[in-house]
């Protein structure tokens, strides 16, 4: 052991882990990163799919941040997309800053596409926390639109969904990991937000619902709403109310909804919906005193009563369950069928929602 | 003592000492008596001789009163042995040849005894002066900085052809009986020719002579030694340096400056949470720059990444090279603006720095983002108080680059973990280097 | 409170991550994990508890000093020929599945060797100082990763993505029959306290039975934890399907304002350290064990033999076992672990007990 002497030693370690690396070095100079991936049903093609990937083009300079360029393919699966794709750029392709994964509704309407959101997940490279929404009218529409004042491709589309830059509760967006989530666990089902590429910007205020393997429903704006106050997620929003002539709208900033499942034994099961809302009056089409807020609170919680059991009842028809009541059944019973069960129980069960409105004030002015 | 051996010892000693132009060899008459004094002129102040030895002389007249007073005068010691008496000599005693004895007077020029300002750790406020380069002002100031009576001086000498006097000094009350023998013995052990000053201690404590980390501080401020003195620690000060080491010594020693008592508590918590902070990005920063670029770029969030990847795209070479290039110009400006004299110094760091960092970029030799890092390591790398420790951090960050740039992410954590079991390793006279909480094992 | 003993236990609990623990639990979340975690607290309390009352009774000794005089030569083999064999094992485990990882998510590129030498280099050099310089690096470890890793907890479990459904949901299934391997598997948060076979050197006073009560909240929050947060996260019926459950539910967590967004690269630099430290920890007791079996003291020579054959081992590992494989392997191995440990702790307890009185 003497024979080397110390530094000999750690020359010939050092060689040999030299010798051992042999790459994994690359600058990031000399990759290629994805920000964005689309994914169409390929047109005038004997292949099934058509991929496109949109690639950040990096800029010394400040004056263009934007550049990107957009490369498609079409093929039979994701992963034989990619491999020609490589072939078409002179940079390793990275995938790790891919953040948005659109799916052209085409594609989410059809049958038999669990490989395509598997694939996803199965990457090691792709972050769990890819936004994931459908796209209208295609895939690489939306990803060719180029908002103006993006700081880097796709920022816009990160921004809105991410609800860093604008929060509204018309968007509800979705990580590929929840929606892989959703497409297994029994009794939730996924939904993913509605991105309509228009000329310069974006429209995100539907979204569409799925059953365990495409596309069932869409929503519109209103019930896109409603089904954001029942998931609990966002709290900012306005809802319109009109009582008598007066139309008024109330600013929220707290929404809270309960709901629980009932099965009483021997008369039929029913969802109480509690849906608690906090808000302040932000415009009204005549002057509304305050003391008569009450009759307003009244009225508003009447519209919204009747709206969510709308959207709820909407929902059960299409045997869809977004909100997870089934999965809520299925946690609070010990019995191993409760799946089966439920499956019985939901198609013929009621809606009781019961809101509670308040109006805080009306603003800086009665 | 016979008068032949009187003689002897006279001769012998006059023929041990070359004959050179400052060695002075002297009779001193009156009527009663006589006196011979040998001394070299140059090392001995000439004064004191004047005053304490030939004033008296003449002015006692009987010789036995004379003999009286030299025996009790403090300046003077009998002799001992003749290798002993040599060894005086040459720095600066006289001998003095009366009657039928031998003795040695102390008349040793103290020179280079001003007190000097403390160039290297300084202060905002607190005392502002540091060691002198003389032994007996150095311990001095000790004494004044630290009245105990329990304070304990102890004085050897280190070089064979040096012979540096060397004081030993402890607080026999605090300090730890088994360090103390450990360091006698340590300095008892030290084999070189030429000992100059306390510094040379830190590669004399390994056996390889190659150290990388301290193990003991170098300190020029005598109220670090005082408060360290009160901590239990061990003093050495070494003649003719301004410096003195100060051992056992740990991690956290070398983090703290004397400022931390000056401040109040919580700016002095900031400050040292600011220290450590920067004692990371020194090490860490060069690494994991190139671990980042070249291994994983998904660790930074995507808009960070490309505007890095947009600053990379003039440079023709890959991250480690770029990150080797500017770290070895900003060794070049660092060591350049010590070596230069100080009336010049910030115009090298003006030049280098600004300059030629602004030129590299335009140029596209290397990006933005490698200059805020490069200065970024650099300025941190100074937040270190102590230098010697300091210097030890500059050697360190290129461990763990080179891990960095062979593995990635996993090479800059291991790399990182690696020094921190080395210097979890290290121990100094029976105290461990680094731990977490810092207590001395004797105590619990 | 001893912290010295805490930080052992908990180093087990924080590396389960890697060894499986959470992937066996959630494969049997139907079939009797949670009645068996449940069931595996006392088991491990119990443990711990003869254990170190038997430990205390020496003082600042490793096994190979407490044997040194024993006479009973067949029981001294097979207390430390066997805890070195179950300590040895658990760090190629640990180390050849966070290779895995690595290779997967970090360095893909990178060959599983060169990634296991830099690994080795460390471990190395590492588990050749003393008992007490291994505690500090311990200490340092923990000190620097657990705010962060608590940190990461504390975000999992206010994220809006966390379903508690889906954990209620495996909640429902308590009164299913307890399978052994989920047992086993749970106790092995627990089995920290077994490193006081060397690191009792550094271990001063006695142990007090109020640890044992925070070894049992730390305990039982932790199996639950790392059972429970990536089913809440993949779903009760989907979290199974994931290799490594911990790696992907950190991959589902995203820090909105720090420069470093994706939490899953922050949680494999904590675990990077982590993994360093518990094989290190692990080896440094098999490699001391070792070093107590032999009568003599131990030449260099036969040092660098020891070390040359723990890395011929990892590097046989490295290249044979596929993660699969291994997954499937350690599932046996935990129990055989369990049951060892049941022999160890009892023949240890009794012979103590002979000993003294």
């Amino acid at each position: 052991m003497k024979l080397f002497g110390k530094w000999g030693w750690m020359v010939i370690i050092l060689l040999s882990i030299f010798l051992l690396n042999g790459c994994g070095f690359k600058d990031i100079d000399k990759r290629f990163f994805v920000v964005s991936i689309g994914v169409d049903i390929a047109k005038n093609s004997p292949k099934k799919y058509l991929v496109s990937l949109k690639f950040a083009v990096p800029s010394p300079s400040k004056d263009n941040p934007n550049e990107f360029a957009i490369v498609s393919e079409s093929a039979d699966s994701m992963s034989e997309a990619v491999r020609i794709i490589k072939t078409k750029v002179d940079k390793e392709v990275d995938f790790s800053h891919a953040k948005v994964i659109v799916l052209s509704e085409d594609v989410v309407k059809e049958k038999g596409n669990a490989g395509i959101y598997y694939w996803f997940s199965r990457r090691r490279d792709i972050q769990g926390i890819a936004w994931t929404a459908i796209a209208k009218p295609s895939a690489l529409a939306v990803l060719k639109v180029n908002p103006k004042g993006e700081s880097m491709p796709s920022n816009a589309l990160l921004l809105s969904l991410g609800k860093e830059g604008s929060e509204t509760p018309y968007v509800i967006s979705e990580f590929i990991f929840d929606m892989k989530y959703k497409l297994i666990e029994r009794g939730i089902d996924p939904i993913l937000p509605i991105i309509e590429a228009k000329k310069d910007h974006f429209e995100i205020n539907t979204v569409g619902l799925f059953n365990k393997s495409r596309m069932m429903l869409t929503l519109n704006p209103e019930e896109t709403k409603i089904l954001n106050f029942l998931r609990g997620r966002e709290e900012k929003s306005a809802s319109k109310v009109t009582k008598g002539n007066t139309t008024i709208v109330i600013d929220t900033h707290k929404v809270k909804t309960k709901y629980k499942i009932h099965t009483p034994r021997g008369k039929a099961p029913f969802i109480k919906v509690n849906v608690s809302v906090e808000g302040t009056l932000e415009e009204a089409t005549r002057r509304v005193p305050n003391e008569n807020l009450s009759t307003y609170e009244k009225a508003t919680e009447k519209s919204l009563n009747r709206e969510v059991e709308k959207v709820l009842v909407k929902i059960q028809k299409a045997n869809l369950d977004p909100i997870g009541f089934g999965l809520r059944y299925r946690s609070r019973h010990f019995n191993n069928d409760d799946w089966e069960q439920w499956k019985r129980i939901y198609p013929a069960i009621t809606f009781k929602v019961k809101t509670k409105v308040q109006i805080a004030d009306t603003g800086l002015i009665e | 003592m016979a008068i032949n051996q009187v003689q002897s010892i006279k001769d012998s000693l006059k023929n041990k000492i070359r004959p050179a132009e400052d060695v002075v060899f002297k009779e001193f008459h009156t009527k009663e008596k006589y006196i011979e004094a040998l001394y070299i002129k140059t090392i001995s102040d000439e004064t004191i001789i004047q005053d304490k030895l030939l004033k008296p002389f003449f002015e006692i007249s009987s010789p036995d009163l004379f003999l009286d007073y030299l025996q009790s005068s403090p300046l003077v010691i009998s002799f001992e042995s003749e290798q002993k008496s040599l060894d005086e000599v040459i720095k600066g005693t006289a001998i003095l040849f009366y009657q039928n004895s031998i003795f040695l007077f102390d008349s040793k020029v103290d020179r280079n005894n001003s007190v000097l300002d403390t160039t290297v750790e300084t202060t905002i406020q607190g005392p502002q002066s540091g060691f002198s380069e003389s032994l007996p002002t150095n311990l001095g100031l000790i004494r004044k900085r630290y009245p105990q009576t329990s304070l304990n001086v102890e004085s050897t000498t280190v070089g064979t052809v040096s012979k540096t006097d060397v004081m030993i000094i402890h607080d026999a009350m605090r300090a730890d009986p088994d360090t103390v023998t450990r360091i006698k013995q340590f300095l008892a052990s030290i084999d070189v020719h030429m000992f100059q000053t306390g510094e040379q201690l830190l590669d004399i404590i390994k056996k390889s002579n190659r150290a990388l980390v301290p193990v003991m501080l170098v300190t020029e401020r005598p109220d670090r030694v005082a408060v360290n003195l009160a901590a239990g620690k061990i003093i050495i000060l070494v003649s003719g340096s301004p410096f003195a080491v100060v051992l056992p010594t740990v991690m956290k020693d070398f983090m703290s400056s004397m400022e931390d008592i000056y401040q109040t508590y919580w700016v002095t918590k900031f400050l040292q949470i600011l220290r450590y902070i920067g004692f990371l990005t020194s090490l860490v920063l060069p690494g994991l720059y190139v671990a980042v670029t070249s291994y994983n770029p998904e660790l930074f969030r995507v808009q960070l990444a490309l505007s890095i990847a947009g600053s990379r795209m003039s440079v023709p070479y890959p991250s480690f090279i770029e990150v080797l290039l500017m770290l070895f110009m900003m060794e070049m400006l660092t060591e350049a603006s010590i070596r230069l004299p100080k009336a010049i110094g910030p115009t090298a760091t003006t030049v280098g720095g600004l300059i030629l960092g602004q030129a590299a970029t335009e140029a596209g030799l290397v990006s933005n983002i490698m200059i805020i890092i490069t200065s970024s390591v650099a300025i941190s790398n100074f937040v270190i108080p102590i230098n010697a420790f300091s210097f030890t951090l500059r050697i360190m960050k290129y461990f763990v680059l080179a891990l960095g740039t062979l593995f990635g992410l996993v090479g800059v954590v291991v790399g990182f973990f690696m020094l921190i079991a080395y210097m979890v390793k290290l121990d100094s006279f029976g105290e461990p280097f680094l731990t977490l909480i810092q207590s001395k094992p004797s105590k619990e | 409170m001893n912290r010295y003993y805490l930080y052992l236990v908990l180093l087990n609990m924080l590396a389960n991550v890697i060894i499986f623990v959470p992937k066996i639990l959630i494969e049997y979340r139907y079939k009797g994990a949670v009645m068996g975690i449940l069931i595996a607290v006392p088991i491990g309390i119990v443990l711990n508890y003869f254990y170190t009352k038997t430990i205390t009774k020496f003082p600042e000794q490793g096994l190979p000093e407490i044997t040194a005089d024993s006479k009973h030569r067949w029981l001294k083999i097979l207390h430390l020929g066997g805890f070195q064999i179950i300590w040895f094992s658990a760090g190629l485990i640990t180390l050849i599945g966070f290779i895995d990882i690595l290779s997967r998510f970090v360095n893909p590129e990178m060959p599983k060797l060169s990634l296991l030498a830099i690994y080795l280099a460390a471990i190395f050099l590492i588990i050749q100082l003393p008992t007490d310089r291994v505690m500090y690096i311990l200490e340092i470890v923990l000190f620097l990763n657990l705010p962060l890793i608590g940190f990461i907890i504390f975000k999992a479990f206010t994220n809006e993505f966390l379903s508690w459904d889906s954990i209620l949901e495996v909640g429902t299934h308590i009164f299913e029959r307890p399978s052994l391997k989920s047992i086993a598997a749970a106790t092995y948060c627990f089995s920290g306290y077994a490193n006081l076979i060397i690191f009792n050197r550094v271990i001063k006073g006695k142990l007090k039975n109020w640890n044992l009560i925070v070894i049992f909240f730390l305990g039982l929050v932790n199996l639950f934890t790392t059972f429970l947060i990536p089913i809440g996260f993949h779903g009760s019926d989907g979290a199974q399907q994931y290799l490594y459950p911990w790696i992907s539910t950190s991959d589902s967590l995203r820090l909105t304002y720090s420069p470093i967004e994706r939490v899953i690269f922050l949680f494999l630099m904590f675990y990077m350290s982590i993994t360093l430290i518990s094989v290190s920890v692990h080896w440094h007791i098999a490699f001391e064990l070792l070093k107590g079996t032999f009568k003599e003291k131990v030449s260099n020579k036969k040092n660098w033999l020891v070390l040359a054959s723990f890395a011929g081992c990892s590097i046989v590992g490295v290249i044979f076992l596929n993660a699969l494989l291994l997954d499937k392997l350690t599932v046996y191995w935990m129990i055989v672990r369990l049951g060892f440990e049941i022999i160890l702790v009892g023949s240890f307890f009794f012979w103590a007990r002979r000993r003294t009185t």
